[in-house]
């Protein structure tokens, strides 16, 4: 899935670590949409994903030197990516509570699968209120489709914790279901 | 188990989450943004290697946008020129601004010296580089070592003002002193030319602007109020009919456009060429097209070929569209809620006090049993008036009366309070609406225009309608103003003064508010053998894809009782040699085995009932027999239409037809204003005149009053069907 894009990453970090400008500004440029859109399937609104895809794109320059090759340049991606919006949510204002009922798109500019991705809304809006951690499990192994031990890695815990916060979040969207 | 695992399949919808596509706007900034942060994190300057990134910055690991600093440099020395200009030479009379530019090379040289100094007296003044962003506002007193306190000068503030827009952040010190000597890069030059209309409005003679201007002696100089944002957009191109037979576009009733060039011109200004949308300029005054007799047929077509006013050799096919008006029986209540904008900057006499004036009008023109709500944002927030009937008209007045400008603007929901409000009040065959008025401060409760949009065309799914009204200047967004309209299958208007508003509110308050047919789209075909190019004026912004025609997903514009719609296309005979392109080569056997025929073409026009979803379909063809041989021939709506056509235009700097003089399109409205019962053709001539005194002509091709002593009238005019008259 993720094969072709690992191996040009992991070479265009290695080379952005050493201070070269145009492998860095094409790394960014190359993620810089999946950063975007996991970012506004996180938040729900363009202007949100947006300026997160901006911090994120501003902390690789030097967060880059951190990242140690040890998992997956898009796990570790994620993993700066959810952060980023944890950091931006949890800031008060930034939590417009009037505006929850028209995220995303709206089947008009988008024709393909409306009534799926109707459903899929509503299911957002039920997760996206419960607490941080289960959110994040929840997005990361249905959204996101990984598998336990995966997003364990991207939420930094044990594959056990995530299972645990599925199974909590499973509990508290039951009754909504 | 099962229970767990109906939760997990449900959850895996969450796959089907779609998201937005990044704007590509954004995405710069962030791509920016983080070479911006790279080059900080690098323990040392990376050195400086000639790539394709070069274009984000300048030197050796500075971090200036190169296009910024450029920008600025040249912008810099404008500053001066205004400075100078506008203290020294405050009365040069406007005409030399013309001729000015014509005189391209002494301009260069000027340039390169005000550049000069520019650069030299920058380290002077200027603020430390660690600090970096230094705005333009800041600029004027960087470049002028002699006068370190800027003068207060009004046109000087101005022109900087708007001059940020494209340089934001600002170029440090040692930027300048590298870029200076360097040739200005042709982009910039044309990013200039964007700022130099603006700035050149109050600024005379010996202006420094090079290129952009220069080049286009005869063109517009536009002035636009600070803060007003148009959608920018190319006029439509000729097209050979061979290749490109079908033209498809949507619908437009909007007026907005002409009332907010009228609002600039009578200030005495020129309006920027992208606030000139030429189909709101033909769709602003009444035509008297005859209307289809029953609610089968919502509208009908009515066309003519006429000669072009601007173009011996091409003709002029208008298709005049008029709405079916039901009589007062068939008349549905009404269910209105106005959402209004009452916020400090509302608090001006045309704004909030202008819009409490209309919107008494549009009471008295109610039935007992439409309903009335009001709902405010910003300041006052909240529901002003519950949905009352409009029989209890003194409540509603009242409730209109007490609306105050606040000087906060808190973000409350606005807009959905409003759908909420209009809901509650919807009745059995109510027609629904909200009304938002503002002057253009979408504090609405939804911060995106995306959104917004989004969240407007839900509503309509569900039966309410959106129409927008601007008021004041200054602060205008109307592109946002058009997309949310369009959005939401209402219309926009700009409301300028009161007459306006009885025009808009009472005259067209049936069109505007009942909607009879929507997604109206239009397809003509050209038949290759009778015309071999044509042009659609107007309607760029509401061009459709040829596929899209039959899609019935795919939204349009409405059209409401009465309303009257024209369209004009500049054809070009087949055979009259007048071509803008050469004929192909290769493509004349498939014409040859197309069926001859008479028909210049085919006219298609599908719109959907306001409740339907599924679209009808009106086809007629486009014969010969239309086509009138000479102006005095055609009907006054037609050559009125053309003159209307001819005057947008010439006041965009349009591509085509600007070989008029104003003078002409006077006498050829002057010609063709019929009964004009209302006097809006009249206001038209005036307007006409006002652009002729703001921008004389000067070129070879038309002469204006101001440089021929028989006030233009020694040139013969063609076929105005009228007397000129100098008005």
């Amino acid at each position: 899935m993720r094969s072709a894009a690992t191996v040009s990453n992991g070479a265009l970090v290695a080379r952005a670590k050493t201070g070269d400008r145009q492998a860095f500004g094409q790394l960014v440029e190359d993620n810089y949409d999946f950063i975007f859109r996991t970012a506004c399937k996180w938040t729900g609104k363009k202007s949100d994903a947006e300026d997160i895809a901006q911090e994120v794109c501003i902390k690789l320059a030097t967060a880059i030197q951190s990242f140690d090759g040890r998992s997956a340049f898009t796990s570790w991606l994620y993993r700066v990516t959810i952060n980023m919006v944890r950091d931006m949510q949890r800031s008060s204002v930034r939590r417009d509570k009037n505006v929850d009922a028209f995220s995303l798109v709206h089947p008009e500019d988008d024709p393909g699968n409306q009534e799926e991705s109707a459903t899929a809304k509503e299911l957002w809006r039920a997760v996206s209120e419960l607490p941080e951690k289960q959110r994040e499990a929840i997005m990361l192994v249905y959204a996101e489709d990984m598998n336990h031990a995966d997003a364990a890695e991207i939420m930094g815990c044990k594959e056990a914790t995530v299972s645990w916060h599925i199974h909590e979040a499973k509990k508290a969207l039951r009754g909504l279901l | 188990m099962d229970d767990d695992k109906m939760t997990d399949d449900t959850l895996s919808t969450l796959k089907l989450l779609r998201t937005s596509a990044p704007s590509s706007e954004a995405k710069k900034l962030a791509l920016n943004a983080a070479m911006l942060a790279f080059d900080a994190a690098q323990p040392k300057a990376a050195p400086a290697k000639r790539n394709w990134l070069n274009r984000w910055t300048l030197g050796a690991g500075l971090g200036v946008p190169l296009g910024t600093a450029v920008a600025a440099l040249v912008l810099l020395p404008l500053g001066t020129q205004l400075y100078t200009a506008t203290s020294h030479h405050i009365d040069v009379p406007k005409k030399d601004v013309t001729i000015a530019t014509t005189d391209l090379p002494a301009h260069q040289d000027e340039g390169e010296a005000a550049k000069t100094v520019a650069t030299t007296a920058a380290p002077d003044n200027a603020t430390p580089p660690s600090t970096s962003t230094m705005t333009l506002k800041q600029a004027p007193t960087l470049q002028k070592p002699m006068a370190p306190v800027a003068p207060p000068v009004d046109a000087d503030q101005r022109a900087v003002a708007q001059a940020t827009v494209i340089a934001e952040d600002a170029p440090q010190t040692d930027a300048l002193a590298t870029v200076a000597p360097a040739p200005v890069p042709e982009a910039v030059t044309r990013d200039m030319t964007v700022a130099a209309p603006k700035l050149a409005a109050p600024m005379p003679a010996n202006g420094m602007l090079t290129g952009g201007l220069a080049q286009q002696p005869a063109s517009v100089v536009p002035y636009q109020p600070s803060g007003d944002t148009f959608q920018k957009f190319d006029e439509n191109r000729t097209k050979i009919t061979k290749t490109d037979p079908v033209s498809t576009f949507s619908i437009d009733v909007d007026t907005a456009s002409y009332s907010y060039v009228r609002g600039v011109l009578k200030d005495g200004n020129l309006p920027d060429p992208d606030a000139v949308r030429l189909e709101e300029m033909i769709n602003y005054f009444p035509y008297d097209y005859p209307a289809p007799t029953s609610l089968d047929t919502p509208f009908k077509a009515t066309m003519a070929v006429i000669p072009t006013p601007w173009n011996d050799k091409t003709e002029l096919l208008e298709i005049g569209i008029k709405g079916y008006v039901p009589p007062p029986s068939e008349r549905k209540p009404e269910n209105l809620t106005f959402l209004i904008d009452t916020s400090g900057s509302m608090d001006e006499p045309n704004k909030l006090p202008l819009l409490k004036r209309s919107f008494g009008l549009l009471v008295d023109t109610l039935q007992p049993n439409d309903t009335v709500s009001i709902v405010t944002y910003a300041g006052s927030a909240g529901v002003a008036l519950k949905a009352t009937k409009a029989k209890d008209r003194s409540t509603i007045l009242g409730a209109i009366d007490a609306l105050e400008p606040e000087g906060s603007t808190d973000g409350v929901d606005g807009i959905a309070l409003a759908y909420r409000v209009n809901a509650e009040a919807k009745g059995d065959g109510t027609v629904n609406r909200v009304i938002l008025a503002t002057d253009g401060d979408f504090n609405v409760g939804i911060d995106e225009p995306d959104q917004l949009k989004t969240y407007i065309k839900t509503q309509r799914d569900q039966g309410i309608f959106l129409s927008v009204m601007g008021f004041g200047r200054g602060n205008l967004d109307d592109a946002l103003m058009q997309a949310l309209a369009q959005n939401g299958n209402g219309n926009a208007s700009y409301i300028d003064n009161f007459q306006e508003a009885q025009k808009v509110l009472v005259e067209e308050g049936g069109a505007n508010m009942v909607t009879i047919a929507k997604d109206v789209k239009i397809q003509v075909e050209f038949n290759p053998a009778q015309v071999s190019e044509y042009r659609l004026i107007g309607y760029e912004t509401r061009a459709l894809a040829n596929e899209d025609f039959n899609n019935d997903k795919v939204d349009a514009g409405e059209i409401g009782a009465g309303h009257t719609v024209t369209a004009i296309y500049e054809i070009t005979p087949a055979g009259a040699g007048a071509d803008l392109n050469d004929p192909l080569r290769y493509a004349t056997s498939a014409a040859a085995s197309a069926p001859v025929s008479d028909e210049l073409g085919f006219l298609k026009m599908r719109y959907k009932a306001p409740e339907g979803d599924t679209s009808k379909l009106i086809s007629t063809p486009i014969t010969k027999d239309l086509v009138v041989a000479n102006m005095d021939a055609a009907g006054t709506d037609q050559r009125f239409a053309a003159a209307v056509a001819a005057f947008g235009q010439k006041l965009k700097g349009s591509n085509y037809g600007e070989t008029l003089s104003w003078q002409q399109i006077t006498d050829l409205a002057n010609g063709a204003k019929g009964a004009d019962i209302d006097g809006y053709r009249a206001e038209f001539v005036q307007l006409v005149k006002i652009a002729g005194l703001l921008n004389p002509d000067h070129n070879g091709n038309g002469k204006s009053i101001y440089d021929d002593p028989n006030g233009g009238k020694g040139q013969p005019t063609r076929g105005t069907g009228g007397q000129p008259t100098a008005n």
